[in-house]
């Protein structure tokens, strides 16, 4: 008789065996399952949060396949490219180049489920996972291949994580290690629950809906395309919390807590400026803060409180960095131009000055005094002092610049010695990550240790560009060329003329 | 303009020169492992992943100069995989159909289950173990054309072991007096013809270093099982009237070709980059193929034939011989 999938799949699962000619634990060793702690009989509690077959699954994908293909050649076909935005252009252009290979590094860490998941229900699973996330690389390789011919900075979809440009090694800092460096249930907890169930709604249905409202249908609908399998995969992580909470709730919190942190870190210096200041002002749906607080604040809240974690300590930090980070980081992703493959939209013309004041009520007294200067210093004709000449110190946690996750009353330096090592953070909440577990983060060098170990050569703003393999056909530069400050320009002067 | 627009790019400025339009499989597979510098990983020089990966594939006696000049030769994409797939498992459903209609279980003798018992069904550890060691392959494969060859191979195994959960639970459905679904793993850890093959994956499982998983896993275990448990039990099941697990057994023979294409591709890859590879690998190979050897011996028992076990060496042996290897024992090339 034929069967339901329900019918056979049980048979399917069951595949663990008694090993006998090598030590099981060598074959399985904690320092890649991560179940140190954890009974092996408990890991009969992990119960697939969805279930498919290999069978379902290629009809199902071989469909999505093709329709993301039919939609984009018909677009390619349009030649709509070249009508898109600047600034919506250069946010495209920077999610490819510091996500694409993310997408990849995926592919390995759900390699790693196949192999070493303490579970064969999870090993099983993964082996979607790491077929999504293939999927997921080649669909952003495609796509930005496509536009190579548009602009070189799409070049960067396979290059960046050759390169040591600073936001890539930030990047790759925090996904090496909690994609390739991290055992199954860290990955898992800091990769699959915190990353992609919570954060990346923000990458893939935020910018999805600012790129349709720009116009980019292209992009939009691989974006979109994408989140239906992370929003599958990404609830593997469900049943991982569940086990771990029951045996040693103490790790799940803390892997959790340092891992929201990191993960907000980033997304604040990406996502951020791409929806506060590079989305077109009329096309803007919500505000950072407005869609972290709907999408990704409720529904960590919700977790937490459905696994029986407790709310991390420094919530209240954290949502008053919702406030402030993604500014200072705009202030210095626009400032520090010349460092990043992708242009930079300014994004604080009188009109989208008005509408950050009414997000972000603090913004003019925090932000807005220091773009009046920028402002100044464009309308009379010195760009050189709106260009950076030196690197600015970096976090030991994040690797990013420090003062960028507060606000401009909140800098007052933290740091802790180690090994007769100075170590700075952005934040307290970064220190205590780090205080978490020295080892992981003391050994690392920053950009900046290693411009001032003299490994950068020449030791100069040149020699660090070169360093990060940034060439003059992809620096960044201002997505209007100043353009957008000559408003003020004709103010001040009318000002000037009436006084 | 006319100078802006010869800087724009045709493809991947890290094609280099490469003389030619890539490919779409090219363009979706290149280089793609960024952790190949001296510190693999962007953390500190001694954390775990770092450790692993210079210990178990940095510090390999293979050289090659290049790991990104490997191809596939079936140039696998995504796009293709799940469609080809979708293929294959349209058909396998259409011979469920098919067989289910002609009371296909209902009818099968006693010798026939025996051999299903014994020979088929118990092979889900197998493969499983399988899937374990093509996803270990993957994860530390110096290159993303040799890592994503490995992904869709650890994807195929799953796909065996859900058929093979399918037909066991069809079987035990038709012959509830027997134990399908039940005496399966008993079977794998007792049954003295699977030994050699429990053995060779448990021991295959703790082989970290990379190239000595290669060898034990792709150039013994997987070829072999594979020559004798698909190649030479689609054709004994055939001979004794099983046609259709005969028949879905002829369509995972499809998989594990394309393994074995992408296998001699490496094969002779490894040992055209370097001369001092094939001895590499030959002294891998001379610890490693008495497990090969066994488990030909032991499955042409298991499926009650004793010519697979010639014909599952000679399959091996040409495998081998792509990279100029030898099993221990016979002539060299
Ligand atoms: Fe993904
Ligand atoms: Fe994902």
């Amino acid at each position: 008789m034929l069967l339901t999938q329900d019918d056979w799949y049980e048979t399917s699962r069951d595949l663990d065996w008694t090993f006998s000619y090598v030590d099981r634990a060598a074959a399985f060793p904690t320092e890649w399952t991560g179940a140190e702690g954890i009974p092996e009989d408990a890991w009969e509690a992990w119960e697939e949060p969805f279930r498919v077959s290999y069978r379902d699954y290629v009809r199902v994908q071989r469909e999505k396949e093709s329709g993301v293909k039919a939609v984009s050649n018909a677009l390619q076909r349009a030649g709509s490219y070249d009508q898109l935005p600047a600034s919506h252009v250069a946010a495209s252009q920077m999610h490819m180049g510091l996500i694409t290979m993310v997408e990849y590094m995926a592919v390995t860490m759900q390699s790693r489920f196949c192999r070493f998941a303490p579970s064969p229900k999870w090993r099983n699973l993964g082996v979607f996972g790491l077929l999504d996330e293939t999927r997921h690389t080649q669909l952003s390789l495609r796509f930005s291949h496509a536009l190579l011919k548009h602009d070189t900075r799409f070049d960067w979809a396979q290059k960046a994580y050759h390169t040591n440009q600073w936001a890539v090694v930030a990047a790759k800092n925090l996904f090496d290690d909690i994609m390739l460096n991290a055992d199954c249930v860290e990955a898992c907890l800091a990769s699959n629950l915190t990353l992609e169930h919570g954060f990346s709604n923000i990458q893939f249905v935020a910018l999805a809906s600012d790129a349709m409202a720009a116009g980019d249908v292209n992009w939009s609908n691989l974006l979109s395309s994408i989140q239906t399998d992370e929003a599958r995969h990404a609830q593997q992580g469900f049943p991982t919390l569940e086990v771990v909470m029951a045996h040693d709730p103490g790790r799940a919190q803390r892997i959790v807590d340092v891992a929201f942190w990191r993960a907000s870190r980033i997304f604040q210096t990406l996502t951020g400026p791409a929806m506060d200041y590079y989305t077109p002002l009329d096309k803007r749906k919500m505000s950072y803060k407005e869609f972290m607080l709907e999408w990704i604040v409720d529904q960590h809240e919700r977790v937490l409180e459905d696994y029986g974690l407790k709310r991390p300590w420094y919530w209240d930090d954290f949502l008053y960095s919702l406030d402030n980070g993604q500014h200072a980081m705009q202030l210095g992703l626009w400032f520090y131009r010349p460092t990043l493959f992708w242009n930079t939209s300014a994004g604080v013309s009188r009109d989208e000055r008005a509408w950050l004041n009414d997000k972000y009520p603090q913004w003019e007294e925090n932000w807005g005094v220091l773009w009046d200067e920028v402002i100044r210093n464009i309308n009379a004709g010195h760009i050189d002092r709106t260009l950076p000449e030196t690197l600015p110190a970096l976090c030991s946690v994040t690797q990013l610049p420090l003062g960028t996750a507060m606000s401009r009353d909140r800098l007052a330096p933290v740091s802790l010695v180690r090994d007769g090592r100075v170590h700075h953070f952005d934040s307290e909440i970064s220190k205590w990550c780090f205080e978490q577990e020295p080892e992981r983060y003391a050994g690392h060098r920053t950009v900046v240790d290693r411009f001032i170990g003299g490994e950068i050569q020449p030791m100069d703003l040149p020699g660090a560009l070169a360093w990060m393999g940034l060439t003059p056909d992809v620096m960044g530069d201002d997505t209007d060329g100043y353009r957008w400050a000559r408003e003020y320009a004709t103010e001040s002067k009318a000002t000037e003329s009436k006084a | 303009m006319a100078q802006q627009r010869a800087t724009r790019l045709r493809t991947w400025s890290a094609f280099g020169d490469l003389g030619r339009r890539p490919s779409e499989y090219e363009v979706l597979t290149h280089g793609m492992n960024h952790t190949m510098g001296a510190t693999p990983l962007e953390l500190p020089p001694d954390a775990h992943g770092n450790r692993w990966l210079r210990e178990h594939r940095d510090g390999m006696a293979l050289t090659v100069p290049d790991w990104d000049a490997f191809r596939d030769p079936d140039r696998v994409t995504y796009g293709s995989y799940v469609a080809m797939q979708d293929d294959r498992e349209t058909y396998v459903e259409g011979l469920l159909e098919r067989f289910d209609k002609e009371q296909h279980d209902e009818r099968l003798t006693a010798g026939r289950l025996d051999l299903l018992a014994l020979a088929v069904t118990p092979a889900r550890y197998l493969v499983h173990g399988q899937q374990m060691l093509s996803a270990y392959l993957q994860q530390l494969a110096p290159g993303s054309y040799i890592a994503t060859c490995a992904a869709f191979q650890t994807a195929d195994q799953l796909r065996r072991v859900q058929l093979l959960a399918y037909r066991t639970t069809q079987l035990s459905r038709a012959h509830p007096d027997r134990a399908f679904g039940i005496a399966e793993r008993t079977t794998w850890e007792h049954h003295p013809d699977w030994q050699p093959f429990r053995q060779a994956v448990e021991e295959a499982l703790v082989a970290y270093d990379w190239d000595l998983a290669l060898v034990a896993f792709q150039l013994v275990l997987k070829p072999v099982a594979d020559a004798v448990l698909l190649h030479g039990l689609a054709r004994r099941l055939d001979t004794v009237g099983a046609p259709l697990d005969s028949l879905i057994t002829d369509d995972l023979v499809l998989d594990a070709q394309r393994a074995a294409r992408w296998t001699r591709a490496l094969l002779t890859f490894l040992t055209d980059a370097d001369p001092g590879n094939r001895a590499v690998l030959q002294g891998h190979l001379d610890t490693w193929a008495a497990h090969g050897t066994a488990m030909a011996a032991a499955g042409a028992r298991l499926l009650g034939t004793s010519d697979i076990e010639a014909t599952a060496l000679s399959t091996w042996d040409e495998l081998l011989a792509a990279g100029g290897l030898t099993r221990p024992g016979t002539p060299s090339a």
